[in-house]
């Protein structure tokens, strides 16, 4: 009897222990007073990250006007095709007024729901554009770019998400972001979208996640007429 | 007066009707050929749009209600929906206001005519590729500097926002493009794209008056805005014309003393310039030997050079081909370039080896005050010219011909022994004596041409001379000596006939100083200048050529060579070198003495 109570102390001890050592998390290295390196405020990582942003809604404009001037010239500048992309599931508000009336945490999840949703097509639309003969290497290498960059957008999201959380501005409600369902971009006739179709999706949401940002940052960081 | 107010105000509603129309077609020019069609849709502000369109040809339709706008979104299965607000103060405008503007929305946008059912145009498109910001307001410059020469300055241009544009949220960001033209010109410059709302121009000119203007853009997008009002920039031209005038002559001036500065540098340093610029050639130098005298022409003091020479360089040898060398004691070839040639001649040696001229003094042998010169081997001869070892056609310098010039006719037999010459031991005087004649040329038939007078010795010569001496007699320009026999013909004989060396004189032989065996020194004569060449005066007849060579077989007291033994000149010498070398045959040949030289001139 002593011999398995012994035991089981020596277990709960042994998990408490753990417990303990499971709940202490990573701190960070510079957390220590202002001798240590820089820590970047809110408002800074809020800069990076739209800068980021800006960056790759330009690069995507750029290689869909490139692709609508060799490839559909005669487009009329007013009358754009309807597409539905992959991305139309989500909902997005729809106006500046819609996304500041927006909670900090839908908009940050929407956020990162559309980042998430293109990190696979755009690495097909790197793929195909690298294949196809019709596309110079520049081409395609800004199609890696903007890859790479709508990857890095979504984790430079997730830290001020992060750090958010920490400093208490975000509820509880945003829970970690569950890796959204693998969202294939299939158009409506089933069949798997073209490369200006997704050229001219990523556009569009490029700029949503753009103008998101600069809202969500108005919101949380206060500045003059904000 | 009632027809004239209608008139007049028919007039008017035109002119207001026009106004409004051109306003309009600014921006939208519609198609008058086409039926009913939209010209345009913009949004200001990326909240609001409005849409234009226009009848077209069809006049009947152009009361309002007659032709409808209807929308559908593309975001839901939506239907047709009609304008929600059609713009009362404008004609064929269609405004949709926040609550109706989706942005990353498709529209599609229909013109009907609802009596006919008639769709005369559709469009479709989104919200934010429509988006022409307003133009940005309060444009103003500043001046940031001007030119030193004044003529030039810069600007700093100000502007902000159009205020319908949400940029403090960020739900706009605008780029801008400054442009700017002389007033009145026909091209507009354009400057980059500006983020910012400031903007410096670089580079314009005063007393010129610039127009600017600036309009905006949402960024990554492509519709530019309208161009705000044009400001004017004018910089008036400060007079500095007289700040010129004193510049100008500053100029000149310095330039002037420039230019003599330099003048005066190249006249000061003209030597050195010269040489700097202009080096100057060297001309060809004999060691030792000043030009000038030569051409002088002072024998005396060209001989005091001469004489007073103690070195010369072996080398001379291989330079002067044509230079004759006396052949002197030959065991030790090697051993020749330690010592000069006057000593080889004079049987001095400073190294002691035998194989100078009468180094090897027999001890048997009494030497009188004047020494028997040792007459050396012909082929000790030989091998002692450097180089030429084992030729057996190298000659002496005095004796034979020409090294290098085969067609001197040298004739060497080789039982012609030459006696050799013996000189007083350790008589540093003999280095100044002079015991050669002057040769002025040589023959290309071998014979040498001694000065002044003087012929070659013929072959009339008497039979013991010429079977005594084998080699033909030589003489070379150089300074080679005359034997007595030949002396003797020459001054005693006439030649019957003038011969190929009828040109060729011989220079008396007294007075050559100078054991230097350059093949310049020169015989200097106690009553005459020498010539150097005297290829046409040729007082004293033509005789045969003589033998090769002569052997100086002794040095009198008088310095004088002695190329013959004695035997034949009591007078010059008692002694005997036969007795010195019973091997040796005695030449017939003889010498000269500057005396007896001096009687053979002409």
């Amino acid at each position: 009897m002593s011999r398995s109570l012994k035991q089981v102390a020596v277990l709960l001890v042994a998990l408490l222990c753990l417990d303990l050592h499971s709940r202490v998390g990573s701190a960070p290295i510079c957390a220590h007073g202002p001798s240590g390196c820089h820590v970047p405020s809110l408002a800074d990582l809020f800069d990076r990250v739209i800068q980021h942003s800006a960056r790759m809604h330009s690069l995507s404009n750029d290689l869909h006007s490139e692709f609508e001037q060799y490839f559909l010239p005669s487009k009329n500048h007013i009358g754009k095709i309807y597409r539905k992309c992959h991305t139309s599931s989500i909902l997005t508000p729809n106006g500046k007024e819609n996304a500041q009336k927006l909670a900090r945490e839908e908009l940050t999840e929407v956020i990162l729901k559309l980042l998430m949703a293109w990190r696979d097509p755009l690495f097909q639309l790197h793929q195909s554009m690298a294949h196809q003969q019709d596309f110079n290497s520049f081409s395609s290498n800004k199609a890696l770019e903007m890859g790479d960059m709508a990857h890095e957008l979504r984790k430079g999201v997730e830290k001020v998400a992060e750090r958010m959380r920490v400093l208490g501005m975000l509820g509880n409600s945003v829970t970690g972001l569950s890796v959204a369902e693998a969202m294939l971009p299939i158009s409506d006739s089933g069949e798997a979208m073209s490369n200006y179709e997704l050229l001219y999706c990523f556009r569009r949401d490029s700029n949503k996640v753009q103008n998101y940002l600069k809202i969500l940052k108005c919101r949380i960081v206060p500045e003059h007429d904000c | 007066m009632a027809y004239s107010l209608s008139l007049g105000l028919l007039y008017l509603g035109l002119l207001c009707g026009n106004g409004l129309v051109s306003a309009r077609s600014e921006l939208f020019t519609p198609d008058p050929s086409r039926g009913p069609h939209f010209t345009g849709c913009r949004s200001r502000e990326q909240e609001t749009f409005r849409c234009w369109w226009s009848a077209g040809i069809f006049q009947n339709l152009t009361e309002p209600g007659a032709l409808r706008v209807f929308y559908r979104t593309k975001n839901a299965l939506s239907e047709w929906q009609e304008c929600p607000d059609y713009t009362h103060t404008v004609k064929n405008e269609c405004y949709f206001n926040k609550t109706f503007t989706h942005i990353w929305t498709s529209y599609c946008i229909q013109l009907r005519s609802v009596r006919e059912n008639i769709t005369y145009d559709e469009t479709c498109f989104t919200v934010e590729n429509i988006v022409h910001p307003d133009p940005p307001i309060g444009l103003n410059w500043t001046l940031l500097n001007v030119s030193r020469s004044g003529l030039h300055f810069d600007i700093l241009v100000r502007w902000a926002p159009p205020p319908s544009a949400d940029v403090q949220t960020g739900w706009m960001s605008l780029v801008y493009q400054v442009q700017y033209r002389v007033r009145n010109a026909s091209h507009w410059e354009m400057l980059d794209l500006e983020s910012g709302t400031q903007q410096s121009i670089y580079g314009l000119h005063t007393d010129k008056e610039y127009e600017v203007r600036v309009r905006c853009k949402m960024s990554a997008f492509d519709n530019f805005g309208e161009f705000g009002d044009s400001i004017l920039v004018h910089v008036a031209q400060i007079p500095s014309k007289e700040s010129t005038f004193p510049m100008t002559l500053v100029l000149i001036f310095g330039v002037i003393g420039l230019v003599i500065l330099l003048v005066l540098l190249i006249f000061s340093q003209q030597q050195r310039l010269m040489v700097i610029f202009l080096p100057p050639i060297p001309a060809p130098k004999i060691k030792g030997i000043d030009p000038e005298l030569l051409k002088n022409g002072k024998l005396d003091q060209l001989n005091s050079l001469l004489s007073s020479q103690d070195m010369y360089k072996p080398d001379f040898y291989h330079e002067d081909p044509w230079v004759e060398f006396i052949q002197l004691d030959l065991d030790d070839p090697a051993e020749k370039n330690e010592s000069s040639d006057t000593q080889h001649l004079l049987g001095l040696s400073r190294s002691g080896s035998s194989h100078v001229l009468n180094f090897k003094s027999d001890d048997d042998s009494g030497r009188a005050s004047c020494y028997d010169p040792e007459i050396p081997n012909p082929e000790d001869l030989a091998s002692l010219l450097p180089g030429h070892s084992g030729r057996g056609d190298n000659l002496p310098l005095v004796s034979r011909s020409s090294l290098s010039i085969p067609d001197l006719g040298v004739q060497q037999t080789s039982e012609v022994e030459e006696t050799p010459i013996q000189t007083q031991p350790a008589v540093p005087s003999w280095v100044n004596m002079d015991f050669y004649a002057q040769v002025s040329d040589f023959t290309p038939a071998g014979g040498v041409v001694l000065s002044p007078g003087q012929l070659n010795s013929s072959p009339e010569k008497k039979k013991e001379e010429e079977n005594e001496k084998k080699i033909q007699f030589q003489l070379v320009s150089d300074g080679a000596y005359t034997s007595e026999n030949t002396a003797r013909q020459l001054s005693a004989e006439v030649p019957p006939s003038p011969g190929p060396e009828q040109e060729y004189q011989t220079f008396p032989t007294q007075a050559v100083e100078g054991n230097l065996w350059n093949g310049e020194y020169l015989v200097s004569t106690s009553d005459s200048q020498i010539p150097y060449l005297l290829p046409e005066a040729t007082p004293a007849p033509i005789l045969p050529p003589v033998s090769d060579y002569t052997v100086v077989q002794e040095v009198d007291a008088q310095h004088s060579l002695l190329l013959n033994p004695p035997s034949s000149q009591p007078a010059i010498c008692p002694h005997s070198p036969n007795k010195h070398l019973p091997a040796m045959p005695t030449m017939p040949m003889g010498y000269l003495t500057p005396d007896l030289l001096g009687n053979l001139t002409p």
